[in-house]
């Protein structure tokens, strides 16, 4: 069940100044590093609702984040519907999708459910990579960002857009948190440690797998959203599975049911790759070795480790102050 | 409150339940009697709806709810708690409470505020935990409490949807006698106009909570009538009861 401790807000502080103080001293590559963070940190964070709370560990979501961008952009293109109104189409039909494949796809679990996504993901995948309509393996460019030129900011220029990516991020985070404190997100929670005692309870149990599906969905929409506005084109490799699977490494990584974690994984990752991959093409063996470490360990991803780290080292100057005063005299 | 007529249910070859016929009135405590495999639980699942007899009807509060699945059959007023427990094991007791009490007032869907703070689920949860004395264990995780606590809250869980029909399949099944007897007590405090069914082995709980017993054997009911009855019945004595007179 979701609770925030103060070490997570903490954590939680400290990531949104690492970030600010990035977005306001970066230089150009830095600032692009840090919204390729941002629009996936929102993409991990819409996977961890689903997987870490509920169990439903989702191969399409990379797929997800495709149908909001490929919405937001024939939309925006080729329907000519102002930025605002296509931004919020593309969201709606994003949830729509997300909440019929929840629904299909509620009563399977482990790997059948996994299956059963990954086939909904690689469904979307050939489709618009021979659709015509959405530019078929060549993808569709000219797609404007969002003009909030009314109010004085520019989203063209790179700062302005990463740090409008963070209080985009920022909002999902918060919706996120409202969903999983809420009603429906206890209920999922239950649904996750006890799915047979819930329903003898009461609970229409696919209706709520649906439900919180089409809300996490919602908020990889709005990651594929920002995704088109920040290449200003897209291509099917945006819904390939190969990035639902990204996404899941990014989770596991950070700390799979803590909400925080994905977003710590979120800056791990691609800051190693970018840091690997200029040294060695062959930078996903080196990830690998380190997701690796990170499942043996058992400790729940990179912020996981951290945060037991710190309860344990806690407990014991809680338990013993003066063993700890020892200690650190030595 | 809650009647059955004529509930037929086989797999393969095996015929567990035959033309099985009940009827409870409102607030009656009954108890099933019967060795194993005979098909008590069977019984159950196909009263709460986990299993879909081959023929037959079960009705609640005068409405067939045959047809209906288990979480509609809930909502209406059927709760059943488990022979094995079946809790949220990485919740505390106060959340488990919560998830069932949140279900029962319409709050374990709502999107704009947290089920688990509201009022009248809070109320639930603290009247349920008075009722099966969990109130010491309330902030407790499922895993840090006794095997016997754990039956207390696996009853308290099923009590918190506010039922009018409450299945107990085997309440006191592995505790000791000292916590069988602190059963007895609860099971009693129950309110009244609660309706019982309760499957159970420990003779002395079925004859101090009946107020009317059934017995089961080879899936057909061969006895139904008044604890004092069954008690005198030599067929019971042979099938069921004789270790128990004996001992």
């Amino acid at each position: 069940m979701f609770h925030h401790t103060p070490f997570r807000y903490a954590a939680l502080v400290l990531l949104a100044s690492g970030a600010l103080f990035q977005a306001f001293t970066a230089q150009y590559f830095g600032l692009e590093i840090l919204t390729e963070i941002l629009i996936l940190a929102m993409l991990v964070l819409a996977l961890d609702m689903v997987a870490g709370f509920g169990g439903m560990v989702s191969l399409c979501h990379g797929a997800l984040m495709g149908v909001g961008a490929y919405g937001y952009a024939v939309l925006s293109t080729t329907a000519g519907l102002t930025p605002p109104v296509a931004m919020a189409a593309a969201v709606g039909i994003t949830a729509g999708i997300s909440w019929v494949i929840g629904a299909i796809c509620s009563r399977s679990h482990g790997i059948y459910f996994i299956m059963a996504t990954l086939a909904f993901g690689q469904m979307a995948y050939s489709y618009v990579f021979e659709a015509p309509i959405f530019g078929g393996d060549d993808g569709l460019g000219g797609i404007e960002r969002l003009d909030l030129s009314f109010i004085g900011v520019d989203l063209n220029d790179t700062r302005t857009f990463a740090l409008f990516c963070l209080v985009t991020l920022a909002a999902m985070y918060g919706l996120a948190v409202m969903i999983l404190r809420s009603g429906l997100g206890r209920s999922f929670s239950g649904v996750m440690h006890n799915e047979q005692r819930m329903r003898a309870l009461g609970l229409t149990v696919w209706r709520i797998k649906a439900d919180v599906f089409g809300l996490s969905g919602m908020i990889a929409g709005v990651a594929g959203v920002l995704a088109a506005q920040h290449i200003m084109y897209i291509s099917p490799g945006l819904m390939a599975w190969t990035v639902s699977g990204e996404a899941l490494v990014v989770v596991i990584l950070g700390g799979l049911g803590t909400l925080v974690g994905p977003l710590v994984g979120a800056a791990v990752f691609v800051v190693l790759k970018h840091e690997l991959s200029s040294l060695t093409t062959y930078w996903h063996l080196i990830v690998g070795v380190i997701l690796i470490g990170v499942v043996m360990s058992r400790a729940n991803g990179i912020f996981g480790f951290i945060e037991n780290s710190f309860a344990a080292r806690s407990k014991t100057t809680e338990i013993n102050p003066k063993a700890m005063e020892v200690t650190k005299d030595a | 409150m809650l009647e059955t007529r004529n509930l037929d249910k086989s797999f393969g070859a095996v015929h567990v339940t035959r033309d099985v016929s009940l009827k409870l009135e409102r607030g009656e405590r009954r108890v099933i009697l019967g060795p194993n495999g005979a098909g008590k639980t069977t019984l159950f699942n196909q009263l709460v709806g986990e299993l879909t007899p081959d023929s037959g009807t079960v009705n609640l509060a005068g409405e067939d709810v045959t047809a209906l699945p288990v979480a509609k059959r809930a909502r209406q007023g059927l709760s059943r708690s488990y022979q094995k427990n079946t809790l949220f094991d990485g919740l505390t007791v106060e959340e488990n409470l919560g998830l069932a009490a949140a279900i029962h007032t319409g709050n374990a869907t709502t999107l704009w505020s947290d089920s688990l703070g509201k009022a009248e689920v809070r109320e639930i949860v603290k009247d349920v935990a008075n009722q099966v004395d969990l109130m010491p264990f309330l902030h407790a995780k499922v895993s840090q409490i006794s095997y016997g606590v754990r039956r207390q809250l696996e009853v308290g869980v099923a009590l918190a949807t506010r039922p009018l029909v409450l299945l107990m399949d085997e309440p006191t099944s592995g505790v000791g006698p000292e916590m069988a007897k602190g059963f007895h007590d609860l099971l009693n405090n129950l309110p009244r106009d609660l309706t019982l069914l309760i499957i159970e082995h420990d003779m002395d709980l079925a004859f101090d909570v009946a107020d009317t017993i059934t017995v089961l054997n080879y899936g057909e009911v061969v006895f139904d009538g008044l604890p004092d009855a069954a008690r005198g019945s030599d067929l019971l004595k042979e099938i069921y009861l004789g270790s128990w007179e004996d001992a």
